[in-house]
């Protein structure tokens, strides 16, 4: 059920592009008319049959494998021109399924027909109608077409996956022949290639020279011009750019310990800008030579790679430079020492101009079409150049040293690294020198690009670290734009930042390992196809775990998450606030809206992350046995916490007892209620106990409530005027009830003393308090007004027969140590009768 | 907020084919269906009653009534009375 959920709501999501799609599959059937196929005798006014189309997409796939089938033939030993005809073959592939997936509807309707249609009679029975005869064989031939049809698409799809096979198969081999191709190294092959060297040189002199006479004699305006024109452009370039970003680069001296994030930029576009400089330059320089017509069939791939390499040199060696800065130890974006940066610049820059020179001389060959021993020769030049320049590499010592020691020396590298320098570097030699010249060369070329790929990836990363870094944001432009514009805090920037640095991370994986595999011969569709594989299907034995799916489903469940969390405000800040809504239901409202929305959000989440619900129903059982153990609490607890919305026994800013926990609810949530006592302290009181408790509530149906004060008197007050005191006194109070109008109580006798209670109503129980020490007050004012007895318990102990006055002189003192630890006991269990506590002292007797 | 939104969609959007088809035989009989995948062609037997996940980048499959259908292999077919229903 759920995955059909899913399943409907991507079928949604895609519903546009599908429903754009539709018509035009359809038009062309509608289209066309029912030209004489040979099932199309049938009348004219039935459909027109649909394999006239697919017939036709059908021819048109043969014609397709037939072509490309030639092509690879063609193209047997053209590794690019492979891995394209490959591209297009899968596409012709899944056009044949396609096509026959559009003739599935029509299929579909023969199926239904027939199926109204019936069984032909058996024999013996009544004959049916012409006609139902008639229709039922057309139908039948048309079936029989179809399938026929398919079972051609059927066979074409298996030809094109065994094309696809076989281009595979073909590059593989073709990879290793030219991988481990053995040539055989000799003084002699260097002899003719010493030898074609010479006449290369001289072709190449002869053809430039003729080339450049040529232009000279006949096109000079169009060559200077070109010539002029594309330094225009790169000057109008420089000067833009410089206006720009001089102030950004050039001012370095300014700064004596700058950020990361400011030697990042600064090195970004300090590169970026020199080599968008070349690359307009070239682009120009031979965008207008092309178009003057200056250049020859010969000499513009020569001139093409010659400023191709401009460019990457350039490119290369501004990017060494601004990440190695070896003049300038402060901007240097790795942390190497400065004797290492100093030869590791060097050093990078050689392998890059020989892989570039490299490159070139291979272009000239080929334009010059000089013999294959001169390529293995340069080959092998580059290969053990190559090789040395890496074996030299290990003896650098660019780790930076610890502080006590000389900076400028710096430490080798570590074993590890150093060694895998001599070896490759040893390898490269040995490979060269044993005869494997395309492997060393292959090999050669990987290393430096491969290697310059990770050093940018590694910056990249770096780049990322810096930025995740506390408060490394909020010190930028974009921190203090976003501070600004958003007014973000301190944290909520932090936060931003780690996101952004999270971010970078993920780009660079998602773009430099693409580019790695690239370069080692992979090819778009490949990657794509593992990536596909590796995002929707990992298999780990017969479990299938899908990471969009998961990606999928935790992504639905936030949006679900958020919804609910959007609609639970809605409705309790527009819709139940105006219609005047009980607060407490408002709560429960809101809360059981937010239990329901998370709930199944979380369904839809889980289905879409592809686990089947019903094999939740296992895990339900396992955990029914755990409720059973030891989740039983929990789970009464939160079953108690749905009965309390349900109930509403007390609501949020109620004052209720239970047990021995009195204070205000503060929140009601899963498992517990929050409640927050009188001295702030917050006691989270399992929701079970709510329900299987007595619980009080001092404010449930109102905060209408009763306090009481009990007063102790002396035998010789007379009672009665001792009440109408009280009662005056409680009049009197602005914040005590008129109705209920407070009652004086002559509550019981003791040995030496009356007690009375003065019990009054207030509107809001909460002030109680407040209401009873103003109370309180002023009972103790006016009876010392009136020279009335005490109004407390006297300590017959102590003095038993103390004159008046003097009794009340040593109560005084008393007083305040008497009553308030009274005061605070009663506050604490509000259900009990606070006389009690107070006049413990005095009442016990006389309930003896 | 709407490139988030958006972000979302496509996410969404893309885990859609990561479907495979999935046959169900809705027969009280075990069904046996050739199904053409790449370059080979297999039988394969469907319990009664039970689903099979194939093809998740198209196919070929000749159902017992003996007809032929391509999948692109993100449909639900049920096999009902020897023939395919596709949902």
């Amino acid at each position: 059920m759920m995955s059909r959920f899913s399943i409907l709501l991507a079928a949604l999501l895609l519903a546009a592009p599908v429903l754009a799609q539709q018509p035009q599959q359809a038009q062309p059937t509608a289209q066309q008319p029912a030209n004489g196929n040979a099932q199309a005798a049938a009348p004219a006014q039935s459909q027109p049959p649909a394999q006239d189309q697919a017939t036709a997409q059908l021819d048109q796939a043969t014609k397709d494998l037939k072509r490309l089938s030639a092509a690879v033939d063609g193209a047997r030993d053209d590794d690019n021109r492979l891995a394209d005809i490959k591209v297009e073959v899968d596409a012709v592939g899944k056009r044949i399924i396609a096509t026959s997936v559009a003739t599935r509807p029509r299929l579909d309707e023969i199926k239904a027909r027939l199926a109204e249609l019936g069984d032909p009679p058996a024999e013996g029975a009544p004959p049916e109608a012409d006609v139902v005869t008639q229709e039922r064989k057309r139908l039948t031939a048309e079936r029989g077409a179809i399938n026929a049809l398919t079972g051609n698409a059927e066979n074409l799809s298996i030809q094109a996956t065994k094309l696809s096979n076989s281009i595979t198969a073909i590059r593989r081999d073709l990879f290793s022949n030219a991988l481990f191709k053995h040539t055989d190294i000799s003084w002699g092959m260097f002899g003719d290639a010493v030898g074609s060297i010479s006449a290369e040189y001289q072709a190449l002199s002869r053809s430039i020279g003729s080339w450049l006479t040529f232009a000279w004699n006949y096109k000079r305006f169009a060559l200077l011009s070109s010539i002029f024109l594309s330094l225009c452009a790169a000057f109008v370039l420089v000067s833009g750019t410089r206006r720009l970003f001089y102030p950004l680069i050039r001012n370095k001296a300014d700064v004596s310990e700058p950020g990361y994030i400011t030697r990042l930029t600064v090195a970004f576009w300090s590169t970026m800008v020199p080599t968008l400089v070349m690359v307009v330059f070239s682009a120009s320089s031979y965008f207008f030579l092309n178009t003057f017509n200056v250049l020859r069939s010969d000499i513009a791939p020569l001139i093409l790679v010659a400023l191709g390499l401009g460019v990457v040199l350039v490119f290369v060696s501004q990017l060494a430079r601004a990440v190695l800065s070896p003049r300038e130890p402060a901007w240097r974006l790795v942390n190497v020492s400065d004797h290492g940066a100093a030869l590791l610049f060097p050093a990078i820059l050689a392998m890059a101009v020989v892989n570039g020179f490299d490159y070139f001389l291979a272009t000239v060959s080929e334009v010059l079409s000089s013999p294959v021993v001169l390529t293995v020769a340069r080959s092998f030049v580059a290969t053990i150049v190559i090789g040395l320049i890496l074996m030299a590499m290990a003896l650098i010592r660019p780790m930076v040293p610890s502080p006590d020691e000389p900076q400028s020396r710096g430490k080798p590298w570590p074993r590890a690294i150093s060694l895998s320098f001599v070896v490759t570097g040893g390898g490269l030699i040995l490979a060269a020198l044993s005869g494997y010249v395309g492997l060393g060369r292959f090999i050669a070329t990987q290393i430096v690009i491969t290697g310059a790929i990770f050093v940018t990836m590694y910056i990249g990363m770096l780049t990322g670290k810096a930025i995740a870094k506390q408060n490394a944001l909020a010190g930028t432009i974009v921190g203090r734009y976003l501070e600004r514009r958003f007014g973000m805090e301190q944290i909520a920037l932090d936060q931003t930042g780690l996101a952004f640095g999270l971010g970078i991370y993920a780009l660079v994986i998602l773009f430099f390992v693409p580019l790695i595999l690239l370069q080692w011969g992979f090819q778009i569709a490949d990657i794509e196809s593992w990536a596909y594989r590796f995002l929707t299907e990992i298999k780990i034995g017969s479990i299938t775990i899908s990471i969009v799916g998961i990606g999928a489903g935790i992504l639905l469940f936030a949006i679900g998450y958020f919804v609910t969390r959007w609609f639970q405000r809605w409705l309790d800040g527009s819709v139940m606030a105006r219609s005047r809504v009980d607060a407490g239901v408002r709560n429960s409202v809101k809360t059981g809206v937010g239990y329901l929305g998370v709930g199944l959000a979380g369904l839809v989440g889980i289905s879409a992350a592809g686990l089947d619900l019903s094999n939740l129903a296992l895990v339900a059982g396992a955990l029914s046995l755990g409720v059973g153990f030891g989740l039983q609490n929990i789970v009464s607890n939160f079953v108690s916490g749905l009965i309390l919305l349900v109930e509403r026994p007390f609501k949020v800013g109620d004052w209720v007892v239970t047990g021995t926990t009195e204070g205000f609810v503060r929140r009601i949530s899963v498992r517990a209620t929050e409640i927050e006592t009188f001295q702030r302290q917050t006691i989270m009181v399992p929701n079970s106990l709510f329900i299987n408790a007595s619980v009080g509530n001092w404010t449930h149906r109102n905060k209408l409530g009763r306090t009481d004060i009990p007063v102790v008197v002396g035998y010789d007050a007379a009672p009665r005027r001792i009440m109408d005191m009280l009662m005056e006194i409680a009049e009197s109070h602005p914040l005590v009830l008129k109705t209920p109008s407070p009652v004086a109580v002559f509550s019981s006798f003791a040995d030496a003393t009356m007690t009375f209670e003065l019990r009054v109503y207030l509107a809001d129980i909460v002030n109680g308090t407040g209401v009873r020490n103003e109370l309180r007050l002023a009972i103790f004012e006016r009876f010392r007004e009136e020279g009335l007895a005490k109004p407390f318990t006297a300590e017959p102990e102590v003095e038993p027969e103390e004159p008046i006055d003097e009794a009340f002189e040593a109560a005084d003192e008393e007083d305040v140590p008497l009553l308030r630890p009274a005061e605070e006991a009663a506050q604490r269990s509000g259900t009990k009768r606070r006389p009690r506590r107070i006049v413990g002292l005095a009442s016990e007797p006389s309930e003896g | 907020m709407k490139q988030v939104f958006s972000a979302c969609l496509v996410v969404v959007a893309l885990a859609h084919p990561a479907l495979s088809a999935n046959i169900t035989n809705k027969d009280p009989d075990p069904a046996v269906l050739v199904i053409v995948e790449g370059d080979n062609r297999m039988e394969v037997a469907i319990a009664a009653g039970s689903t099979e996940a194939v093809c998740p980048s198209g196919c070929f499959i000749t159902t017992p009534s003996g007809d032929r259908i391509g999948l692109e292999g993100s449909e639900n077919v049920d096999i009902v009375k020897g023939s395919a229903v596709i949902n």
